[in-house]
């Protein structure tokens, strides 16, 4: 029963994001740009390959580089930064829309919960970022089936899993952030401030020492991200992924059944 | 007791400072249209809000098929369909496509679900915009698909918050037309601030003032009610029992009673209602003094409903065309 809401609300998210050209826009660009930068990444002038040539003709010895693992690295980072600047918009009407079209009120005399209704949006938005990613790990593969010895699978399995949910986690509180406002550019504007400053966080907690540093890095998403993008797994990364999800969904829940007891 | 589907109690609604109902109540019998009419600002949204479990009250209960609306408020909600005073409605979705998602989130099971939405859209007559997306549907249209909406998992109970407002003279025709066809088979109530469109469709109308329930009535007691309504209220002292009879007689005295609730015991408060364009209060008087009673107070009351009244809108739009 509540799968079925969950997924018939899911459904009708991903509807709405396909009826808008907003989905298409949003795509289109997050498209274009990864292709550029997967461009200049492996064939530009600053590229791997290029650096790599410039230091063997300058008589360096770099050993054994592993191409396939710095693209994925680097890649994988540049697609991070893009897909933190395509959160806020993914997320800002999520609930923010459903506010000024009066939905909200029939999901809410309907027989469904605010956990499942945040459940099938937070579900449907995430479906929509992983098919927007698709294109890039289309390129990926063409990459790496130029690779030898041949790139293992789990590696880019776990960082594309870490992008996944580290944009689930932010989309998670964006969500709960439009759930605040019936304006769509208000919840976009905050949530990209949410994002902002866990990026200042990043960068503070790495000029920061000892306890300080050891407790950001313990909370900041984007570290465990780094982690899995280097090929740690840890049990630790995940359980944080999954509580800001949580913690968003939790959020959500509680700011729609508030701001129902507060309406005016 | 155990026929009414719907009870309110006692319900009140404080928005921070302001009162938007207060101590409203009323009941309603299976199987009944039953007419909120009130002008704007009255309450009435307020009230149909919480019954759908949208708002919690501040105080009192609400009851829909023995379930409160606060406590057990999906066992409610399974029981309702709503409609609230802008249809909500997702105008990127088919007619279709929007009463199947609707249908689903209030429970219908797949199997039943093709059969309810065909049933609901045959009702308000959607069957030949059925593909169409909301978004391109006229008013009235779209006030088909917000009815076909609240009505698709076939509740007993039906919410309808201003079904017809802002619709033009034909479609408000079309709407009440609609409405009535549910009747017997669901429990509606409605709220509206048209007298005659209050008389025109509901078995009962209660009449909401200020967040206050003023009366509840068929259409066509309220009518006469109204009309009675005006006369005299009358405190006084002493052995009211032989003026009685001769109050009744006196010409333009259409009632008179006597009530003793008065927190003074030997003083008695005697109402009297007058037939329209009488004026009794002198001959009132002096039969009060010439049998001894000492006379503390006449008032001339004023018919209890005709402020409500006169703000509510009492005639019907022409239809043009």
């Amino acid at each position: 029963m509540i799968i079925s809401n969950i997924i018939a609300i899911a459904q009708r998210e991903l509807q709405g994001y396909f009826a808008s050209p907003l989905a298409y826009i949003v795509a289109a660009v997050f498209w274009f740009i990864s292709g550029l930068f997967l461009v200049e990444i492996l064939i530009g002038e600053q590229g791997i390959i290029q650096q790599i040539a410039l230091s063997e003709r300058m008589g360096m010895d770099l050993g054994s580089v592993d191409v396939a693992a710095e693209f994925l690295s680097s890649f994988l980072a540049i697609l991070a930064t893009l897909s933190l600047l395509i959160v806020p918009i993914l997320s800002m009407g999520l609930y923010a829309e459903e506010n000024k079209r009066g939905t909200l009120e029939l999901l809410a005399t309907s027989p469904i919960t605010n956990w499942a209704v945040a459940s099938g949006k937070l579900l449907a938005v995430v479906l929509l970022f992983s098919f927007m990613i698709l294109p890039a790990v289309i390129y990926e593969v063409i990459v790496f089936s130029t690779a030898d010895p041949p790139m293992t699978t789990a590696i880019p399995f776990f960082a594309h899993l870490g992008l996944i949910l580290l944009v689930a986690s932010l989309l998670s509180l964006g969500m709960f952030i439009s759930s605040l406002t019936n304006s769509t550019i208000l919840a976009a504007i905050l949530n990209f401030g949410v994002i902002l400053s866990f990026w200042l966080l990043e960068l503070i907690g790495n000029n920061l020492g000892g306890g300080a540093r050891e407790i950001i890095q313990h909370i900041s998403l984007i570290e465990s991200y780094n982690n899995l993008l280097r090929g740690t797994v840890s049990l630790s990364d995940f359980i944080l992924f999954f509580s800001y999800i949580f913690l968003g969904l939790f959020l959500t829940a509680q700011s729609i059944h508030s701001l129902r007891l507060n309406r005016q | 007791m155990s026929q009414q589907i719907i009870e309110v109690e006692h319900l009140s609604k404080v928005y921070g400072s302001t009162v938007a109902i207060k101590d409203v109540h009323f009941s309603l019998d299976a199987g009944e249209i039953v007419g909120f009419l009130g002008p704007n600002g009255a309450g009435k949204t307020t009230t149909m809000r919480i019954l759908a479990g949208y708002l919690p009250a501040t105080t009192g209960t609400a009851r829909i098929a023995g379930y409160d609306v606060h406590r057990d408020s999906m066992q409610v909600r399974r029981r309702i369909g709503y409609l609230p005073e802008t249809p909500p409605l997702y105008p990127e979705m088919t007619v279709k496509g929007f009463l199947h998602f609707v249908a689903k989130i209030k429970g219908v099971k797949a199997s039943n679900r093709r059969d309810r939405v065909h049933r609901a859209m045959q009702r308000c007559q959607l069957i030949d915009r059925e593909n169409m997306v909301i978004r391109k549907l006229s008013k009235g249209y779209r006030q088909r698909v917000g009815i076909a909406s609240a009505i698709v998992h076939e509740p007993p109970v039906i919410i309808l918050d201003e079904p017809t407002v802002g619709l033009d003279p034909r479609q408000i025709i079309e709407v009440r037309n609609l409405i009535r066809s549910l009747a017997g088979e669901h429990t509606i109530i409605l709220s509206t601030h048209i007298l005659p469109e209050a008389s025109m469709i509901c078995d009962r109308v209660t009449i909401i003032n200020q967040g206050r329930v003023v009366t509840t009535n068929t259409p066509e007691d309220l009518q006469a009610q109204l009309k009675s309504s005006a006369g005299y209220e009358l405190e006084v002292a002493g052995l009211t029992k032989k003026v009685l009879p001769l109050l009744q007689k006196v010409s333009g005295v259409v009632q008179v009673s006597e009530n003793d609730s008065l927190l003074n015991s030997d003083r008695h408060l005697i109402k009297i209602a007058c037939a329209p364009d009488s004026e009794p209060g002198k001959d009132i008087a002096a039969i009060v003094i010439e049998q001894g009673l000492d006379l503390y107070e006449l008032r001339r009351t004023r018919p209890s409903l005709e402020d409500v009244f006169l703000e509510l809108t009492t005639e019907e739009p022409a239809i043009e065309g």
